[in-house]
């Protein structure tokens, strides 16, 4: 049985008849234009929103039959806007990661070292005791990212994670995603593929609501759906570039992460 | 158009953020700024249209100095669009929110119309000027902070983060709006962790790191110094990194690197 069956789910007008299975461990980028629906679309996989048709499982049982403290600590979304995201009610960052798994009733030592592991790992033990709320825009969103892990979720919603972070903190984000264990489920949305192509081994296009491919990345990009919607990510932009300017020979894959370029690029140069 | 001579700038006397920072932009330059989390980035722009002033030294912008001045006297010169579109975005017309910013700088009737006309056709957001604001997508609500921003014609333009979460069309059209205000003499001033658009769109780098500017030049200049970009947490723009694999000088965008490469070929 799939983690996370979605069937003919619609939500008012934004979703419409979307339909598609998660397995567990799987890593999988939801990839869509601004307005496409892929916000609304985390929240109803997260059993925040309800469907207003359709529905969501989460192991073979709908949201809606989920009590609310086993979803939260079956299923973490982190948003867009991480300020949104703060509790608000606690005054360090320890504390504020410290909350949902004190909330899940853990006994104390659990939740410290939960704490302690979720601040080493997104890099925040020099942050432990400032305010939350006077960190700078990608401080806080590690912060919220931190709190989500300490859940120990099975299914971890991220949408555009890494908008916020420096290059190397977004870099340390998906070290962090493609090294979490294997039975922890990730769904990353994002407008860009760019990022999701170093850790993903599934694509969706969201269109208009609707879940337009769904397959290997290679075959989501060059749909010309995404080419449309989502373009491609820069070193296979330059692949075509080179092709039309008659300098990529013939039946060459185009490269679309930088590791797969330096392979095809040094081939190309060589002859 | 902008220059800081020597400033200092903390939030709190015991954890200084930014000191020692001197550089300068020259007008119709568009300059960007970049660094890992925290280094001030945000804070210099705030530090540009005294929504804060130096702790030490002085931050001149338009030839006005920021501790004789006040957001409101700047506001002439200087328009910022902030990282979060929500947090900025109070109206409930579009219309409304664009026109804010000339009201207040007491424009007439005929001017803050014409203003607002020209801000939103810029911006593309013709069809959507009856429209809540919070009812557009992620995008959307980015080209009306934009377009808010146009519309008090300022000289200087501060941007935090304009493309993040940005679609490839939306990216695109971005782009466009910053050569054409370029073009138009004004400069712009944005902070920035894409290093792909950074490349493509700024003359100039300014990097932040450790309490102070790491380094200031041309973005291809910049993007050289392989220890400095190491130091600061930045990467090398794909078209560079593509560019340097093929030993061809520096890249700015992938058309080009395959200019660069057609012409190393000849």
């Amino acid at each position: 049985m799939a983690l996370l069956e979605v069937d003919g789910l619609a939500f008012g007008t934004i979703l419409d008849g979307i339909t598609l299975s998660i397995e567990r461990g799987e890593r999988l980028a939801i990839l869509g234009a601004n307005g496409s629906g892929k916000t609304t679309l985390a929240h109803c996989l997260a059993g925040w929103l309800p469907a207003s048709r359709g529905h969501v499982t989460f192991d073979g049982r709908a949201w809606k039959d989920w009590p609310l403290p086993r979803r939260a600590a079956a299923v973490q979304l982190v948003g867009q806007l991480p300020v949104q995201q703060l509790s608000g009610r606690e005054f360090t960052v320890r504390d504020e990661i410290a909350f949902g798994p004190g909330n899940l009733g853990l006994p104390v030592s659990e939740v410290s070292d939960r704490t302690a592991e979720a601040l080493e790992l997104c890099g925040l033990a020099h942050l432990a005791d400032r305010d939350p709320f006077t960190l700078s825009g990608g401080e806080q969103q590690r912060t919220v990212l931190a709190a989500a892990l300490a859940m120990k979720p099975q299914l971890l919603i991220l949408d555009e994670p890494v908008t916020n972070l420096d290059p190397s903190a977004s870099g340390h984000v998906v070290q962090l995603v493609s090294e979490l264990p294997p039975h922890i489920t990730v769904v990353w949305l994002d407008t860009s593929p760019k990022t999701a192509l170093e850790f993903a081994g599934r694509f969706i296009l969201l269109r208009n609501g609707k879940c337009v491919v769904d397959g290997l990345p290679r075959t989501v990009l060059f749909h010309p759906e995404s080419l449309a919607a989502i373009g491609l990510p820069p070193v296979a932009e330059a692949a075509r570039l080179a092709a039309e300017a008659g300098l990529w020979p013939d039946g060459l894959p185009y490269p679309l992460t930088l590791q797969e370029a330096r392979a095809s690029f040094q081939k190309v140069k060589h002859g | 158009m902008v220059r800081a001579d020597d400033l200092a700038f903390s939030y709190s006397p015991a954890a200084p953020l930014l000191k020692n920072v001197s550089f300068q932009v020259e007008a119709g330059k568009i300059a960007a700024i970049a660094g890992r989390n925290g280094t001030g980035k945000s804070t210099l722009l705030r530090l540009c249209n005294a929504l804060l002033k130096p702790v030490s030294g002085r931050m001149l912008v338009a030839g006005i100095d920021t501790r004789e001045s006040s957001p409101s006297k700047l506001a002439r010169h200087v328009a910022t669009v902030f990282q979060t579109p929500e947090q900025q975005i109070f109206a409930s017309r579009v219309a409304d929110e664009i026109s804010f910013g000339p009201k207040q700088l007491g424009y007439s009737r005929t001017q803050i119309q014409e203003a607002v006309a020209s801000a939103i056709d810029r911006t593309g957001l013709s069809s959507l000027a009856h429209s809540h604001p919070l009812d557009l997508s992620h995008a959307g609500r980015r080209f009306i902070t934009l377009a808010s921003a146009l519309a008090m014609k300022p000289r200087l333009l501060l941007l935090d983060e304009p493309q993040q979460g940005l679609d490839a069309a939306a990216l695109q059209k971005l782009e466009g709006i910053l050569k054409a205000e370029k073009a138009a003499g004004v400069t712009i001033l944005f902070v920035c962790h894409d290093m792909d658009f950074i490349a493509r769109n700024a003359d100039e780098l300014l990097v932040f790191g450790a309490g102070r500017l790491l380094c200031s030049g041309a973005v291809s200049d910049v993007f050289s110094d392989q220890a400095l970009i190491q130091q600061a947490g930045l990467k090398l723009p794909d078209s560079m990194a593509l560019a340097q694999m093929l030993h061809l000088p520096p890249a700015l965008s992938c058309e080009q690197l395959i200019a660069l490469w057609r012409a190393s070929r000849t």
